[in-house]
């Protein structure tokens, strides 16, 4: 089985701030990581090559410095990097990045599968999964939580939903998008590492993969953000425990501290 | 026994390099550098498990791949409960193929990055492992193998710490390391009661108030510290201890460590 991992490279979380004329993240300067949800992807990735052989490409959009979050793809077990790069992909929205990857897996050819995390924690739309498969003509399923069957025509998911999970056939080449649920995501051996940052990381640009300019970058982006604020404040759940204040607390701190949760 | 508990041997903690690192190989070649060097003047190595949940490389696969001695007794490789049991499985193997003797079992700090083992991963019935069901599986593993170390938190609520400590002991503790000791604690005393060797925690750095969170209190970032000086309060208040120095500078503070505590007249460590 040919895979496509699809993983982007995301701002630390703890250093996330808006530019409040763009509306757009600050991404100058800050420390990058790759999208955790897409370590979920590229594990499932790992995990279905080792029961049924093939070959892993991990896939990104950006500018040079996300060569960094490919390397971490190798390092934990991808066979091939590809780095999708050109001044034309600049400020292309969801859609105009599905459409570049979409161009890119075919340009790479004989994917039978392409894998996404849900969504990236910088712009939490998760929608470049779903418009990938768009993009592709193929079939989706989002949410992802297990493959419980591999065949060589389809697959049979679990995924989530607001109430459980659905049971879903789903005939290849598709699309998945990934919940954290799937798998525990492996942790690089330094062999691995050191093997990785003296790997190959291809780089593709816009015409190598046929894509269209006027589908590029800002021309090609319906999405404008007008307004950026914050979420509402969450609702925290709240443990009651039963008893006299001064032991339910005791009890608490106890079980804590026995527990090292605190 | 852990190596080091005689005069003039110092633990010496040796921060692996991160998985990030933007040049990971002179990160690699320092590494191997200062840990030559402390073995060479006959301090132990005391290598932690991806402190604070940063991802970074563990002891027994940068002593394997920097080709880097360890059979010597001198080497204590931290170990935590955020791994799956396979790694866990490969640490242990590595580090007995390796020769290393010493293990710090902690329960350690987690990140999303990292996984965690349960209860079932090492046939326990517990809600979360700790360095106790670690210490126990390491025991069961492999049994006589290492000398196994655990930690001793001075800061935190005494009853609570020594009925954990009890346990930790019960479970198979050889030795007893600690959080960093600010001249004296009277926590030590009752460390003293479980009848095992203790190491103490000295802090290195002039910057204190990174210490802040582990002692439960603000440090002020303009406090004046001298690791050097607190050491050799240490040495002298709590003679039979074992040392382990964190943040210890290198460049300034290494070369003195032999005047702060001499060793004994053998010379022998």
């Amino acid at each position: 089985m040919r895979i496509v991992v699809c993983v982007k490279q995301v701002p630390a979380s703890s250093q996330v701030t808006i530019d409040p004329e763009t509306k757009r993240l600050k991404r100058e300067g800050v420390a990058a990581e790759m999208n955790p949800f897409d370590l979920y992807a590229l594990e499932e990735a790992l995990l279905l090559r080792e029961k049924l052989g093939g070959r892993v490409m991990a896939l990104s959009m950006g500018p040079k410095q996300a060569e960094a979050t490919l390397r971490e793809c190798l390092s934990m077990g991808a066979d091939e990097a590809v780095l999708l790069t050109d001044r034309a992909f600049a400020g292309s929205d969801t859609w105009a990045t599905s459409y570049a990857l979409a161009r890119a897996v075919e340009a790479l050819g004989d994917t039978d599968l392409v894998l996404c995390g849900k969504q990236a924690i910088d712009g939490d739309t998760a929608q470049v999964g779903p418009g990938l498969a768009a993009h592709l003509g193929w079939p989706q399923v989002t949410y992802v939580s297990d493959v419980r069957q591999t065949e060589a025509t389809h697959l049979v998911v679990e995924r989530m939903n607001e109430e459980g999970f659905d049971v879903v056939e789903v005939r290849l080449p598709a699309v998945l998008t990934v919940v954290k649920d799937i798998n525990t995501p492996r942790v690089p051996t330094l062999r691995a590492c050191r093997a990785a940052r003296r790997a190959t990381v291809t780089t593709l640009t816009a015409q190598q993969v046929n894509a269209d300019p006027a589908n590029l970058g800002l021309g090609g982006s319906p999405t404008r953000v007008v307004k950026v604020g914050p979420p509402p404040a969450r609702r925290r759940k709240t443990l009651v425990l039963d008893g006299p204040s001064e032991s339910s607390a005791e009890r608490l701190v106890h079980e804590l501290r026995m527990h090292s949760i605190v | 026994m852990p190596a080091g508990i005689e005069n003039g041997v110092f633990h010496v903690e040796l921060l692996s390099p991160k998985q990030s690192a933007d040049d990971l190989e002179a990160d690699l070649a320092r590494f191997a550098e200062r840990y030559r060097r402390i073995l060479d003047a006959g301090h132990a190595v005391c290598i932690p498990d991806n402190p604070m949940g940063t991802l970074a490389f563990h002891a027994t696969e940068l002593i394997r791949e920097l080709a880097l001695p360890a059979g010597n007794g001198r080497i204590s490789a931290h170990i935590n409960t955020f791994h799956t049991r396979k790694n866990l499985d490969e640490i242990l193997a590595m580090a007995i193929d390796l020769g290393i003797d010493n293990l710090l079992t902690i329960s350690g700090d987690g990140s999303p990055r990292l996984p965690r083992l349960s209860g079932g991963d090492l046939g326990e019935n517990v809600h979360s492992v700790t360095a106790v069901e670690l210490l126990k599986h390491v025991r069961r593993a492999c049994p006589g193998r290492f000398s196994i170390g655990v930690a001793f938190n001075p800061y935190e609520p005494q009853d609570d710490e020594l009925e954990k400590m009890r346990m930790k002991v019960d479970a198979g503790a050889d030795f007893i390391t600690t959080q960093p000791v600010l001249g004296e604690h009277p926590a030590v005393e009752a460390l003293h009661e479980f009848g095992l060797p203790i190491v103490l925690g000295c802090w290195m750095s002039k910057r204190l108030y990174l210490l802040s969170e582990c002692v439960g209190y603000e440090i002020p970032q303009d406090a004046v510290y001298d690791g050097l000086e607190n050491l050799r309060a240490l040495t002298g208040r709590y003679p039979g201890c074992g040392f382990y120095l964190t943040m210890l500078g290198f460049k300034t503070q290494f070369p003195q460590l032999g005047e702060v505590w001499p060793r004994d007249e053998e010379g022998e460590a």
